[in-house]
């Protein structure tokens, strides 16, 4: 029988069980969590879940990195309940129709987003309670919320069955491109094998920065679930305004990042005095200690790879998506080539059809949460459809050379889809036709204006745009910051459009009238 | 060096646009070319050059050069 993360998680509590293996700051101070204590908090989820009576229901989570997150996380995976990491970003009326379609009975929140409370308890009749992610007791005028440290005292009894590899362990959101996100359903067994399958391994204590989202698949399964099986120690990044600065308090020895992160650091090197040695601006850049930063999730152009090598920092590019659970491929400190995203995991079979990438393996989902159609479009025969395109050179390393799907892929990894957006947009009247499109780290949206509102209301040149403008600024006011539109171009004629009067979007910015024009 | 001046020199580090050459109403992402991770990295770089504290929420909100000057002014007023 296959290994399950109760497995992987139990081995490291007994043989790590006095080394930290989590650390967050509150104010100045550095607090931490020993493995031991970390196991039992989350067999104390766990059976808080069972008395509660949800154990195989599933459970949405709300919140940022937090030891109380993971530890839910854990508990809620360890048993035979399902978990749902949604994005605490998210706008309330996105965050409650993902609650509504993953068909969440409970809710763990971050205190950070209890503004949202009202809301979903509004627009979710089927969640039965939610708990607040904090060991402080609550006293809120709803008998279905309560507090973290509630649920755990409520964990006597017996405690939950394990479950079996097959058992989807976790339903995570991706873009669809159809301009709905997509429940992706991994199983326990799919987790576990990505964890054993990634080659890299560490001594027990070796510190590692966690700074992407945790709702993230490469976060979630990569930085906890692989870092747990290591022994090593996880530090929670509390904000990305602070990610230079807690690199020098925590001084990690490895993080991953999204290549976006990798662009902003090189900014600060390049910034620094020539003269000071490399050595002491990694110092005071890095922390002093970081030896490998794995990135993924989009395209990282290799000058980086060798200017990082420069202050002694290895960068290691792999890739992957939720629906692999997430890692397929990565380069590894023996085996690497620049500009590739290293060689398959060993769980993993690569094949190409027409140039597009299909995988199959272990670590391939179980298919999308209540869609059929995408799931079968997705998953044929097994092999997994990746639209990414790409080949594998003689050495048996694969590169990525384009996408066959129409999403954007954003260089701090997040995955848009193009139509989610311009539905939205669209429905204001002075926009007439819509094209989102993704440049330099950020979306672009190209607008004709409705021609006959411009009439109406009489507007010059410089009135639409304005207007536009401000539209944009208070839709991006409601957005995480991924989603914001960042640039506008507003067009003198419609877009070229096909026999069937579709926006031909590969064409979207032909005749478009040029900057200071 | 003025406050100013240190101010855009921070911002500097991130874009091609020299600090005497920026006015209060640039714009980030759209005139400096700033990523949402730049914007983010400048601001934990104003909190430990100046010693303030921001508030993530307050400091998303801004836009332009000029706002996030006038933001400055005001935390450094309250401290």
């Amino acid at each position: 029988m296959g290994k399950l993360i109760r497995d992987i998680l139990e081995e490291s509590a007994g043989k790590y069980s006095e080394i930290a293996a989590v650390k967050w700051l509150k104010k100045k101070d550095i607090l931490e969590r020993s493995y031991k204590e970390l196991m039992e908090n989350v067999v104390a989820v766990r059976r808080g879940i069972q008395a509660e009576g949800f154990a195989g229901k599933h459970i949405a989570l709300i919140g940022v990195s937090s030891v109380e997150w993971i530890e839910s996380y854990l508990g809620i995976i360890t048993g035979n309940t399902v978990a749902v990491p949604l994005d605490a970003g998210l706008p309330l009326e996105d965050l409650t129709d993902l609650l509504n379609r993953s068909d969440s009975e409970a809710l763990f929140l971050s205190p950070k987003n209890q503004a949202l409370l009202e809301g979903i308890l509004a627009s979710c009749p089927k969640l039965g309670k939610i708990w607040m992610l904090q060991e402080e007791t609550l006293d809120f005028p709803n008998q279905k919320v309560e507090s973290l440290a509630e649920l755990k005292a409520a964990s006597s009894g017996d405690d939950a069955r394990r479950p079996d590899p097959n058992d989807v362990a976790t339903i995570i959101f991706t873009s669809g491109t159809t301009g709905k996100s997509k429940g992706v359903m991994l199983t326990q067994g799919n987790l576990a094998e990505n964890v054993i399958s990634v080659d890299y391994t560490a001594d027990p204590g070796t510190t590692l920065l966690s700074v992407l989202p945790i709702h993230h698949a490469y976060c979630l399964v990569m930085d906890w679930l692989k870092g747990f099986s290591l022994g090593a120690t996880v530090c929670i990044n509390d904000s990305l305004l602070h990610m230079v600065r807690n690199m020098s308090i925590f001084k990690p020895e490895v993080m991953l990042m999204v290549p976006l992160m990798i662009e902003t650091i090189d900014k600060r090197l390049a910034s620094v005095d020539a003269s000071i040695p490399k050595k002491a601006v990694a110092d005071q850049v890095f922390g002093g200690n970081l030896d490998i930063i794995f990135t993924g999730g989009a395209h990282l152009d290799p000058f980086y790879i060798e200017r990082f090598a420069e202050y002694g920092v290895k960068v290691l590019e792999g890739y992957g998506m939720s629906e692999c659970s997430p890692v397929i491929s990565s380069n590894t400190e023996e085996m690497n080539k620049t500009g590739s995203v290293g060689k398959p995991l060993s769980n993993a079979s690569i094949r190409f059809e027409n140039g597009e990438i299909l995988v199959k393996g272990s670590s391939v989902m179980k298919g999308y949460y209540k869609m059929p159609e995408e799931t079968a479009k997705t998953l044929q025969d097994g092999w997994l459809h990746t639209g990414d395109k790409g080949y594998m050179d003689e050495d048996g390393f694969l590169f990525i050379n384009g996408r066959v799907k129409n999403l954007i892929i954003l260089s701090n990894g997040e995955n848009i889809s193009p139509e989610e957006i311009e539905n939205k947009l669209a429905l204001n009247a002075l926009v007439g036709e819509i094209i989102v499109t993704g440049e330099d780290n950020g979306l672009t949206a190209r607008i004709y204006p409705d021609q006959d509102v411009v009439a109406a209301k009489g507007l010059d040149e410089e009135a639409v745009k304005s207007a536009l403008q401000a539209f944009l600024d208070q839709y991006n006011k409601e957005q995480p910051t991924y989603r914001r539109i960042t640039g506008l171009v507003v067009r003198k004629n419609p877009f070229i459009k096909s026999a069937t009067q579709k926006i031909k979007r590969q064409e979207a910015t032909v005749d478009e009238p040029q900057p200071g024009v | 060096m003025t406050q100013e001046m240190e101010f855009k020199k921070i911002i500097a580090q991130y874009c091609k646009v020299k600090p005497e050459e920026m006015t209060a109403d640039m714009r980030f992402r759209e005139d400096l070319g700033f990523s949402s991770l730049d914007f983010m990295s400048f601001l934990g770089e104003l909190e430990d050059t100046f010693d303030v504290e921001l508030e993530e929420e307050d400091a998303l909100k801004v836009l332009t050069v000029g706002e996030a000057l006038e933001l400055l002014k005001k935390l450094q007023a309250e401290a």
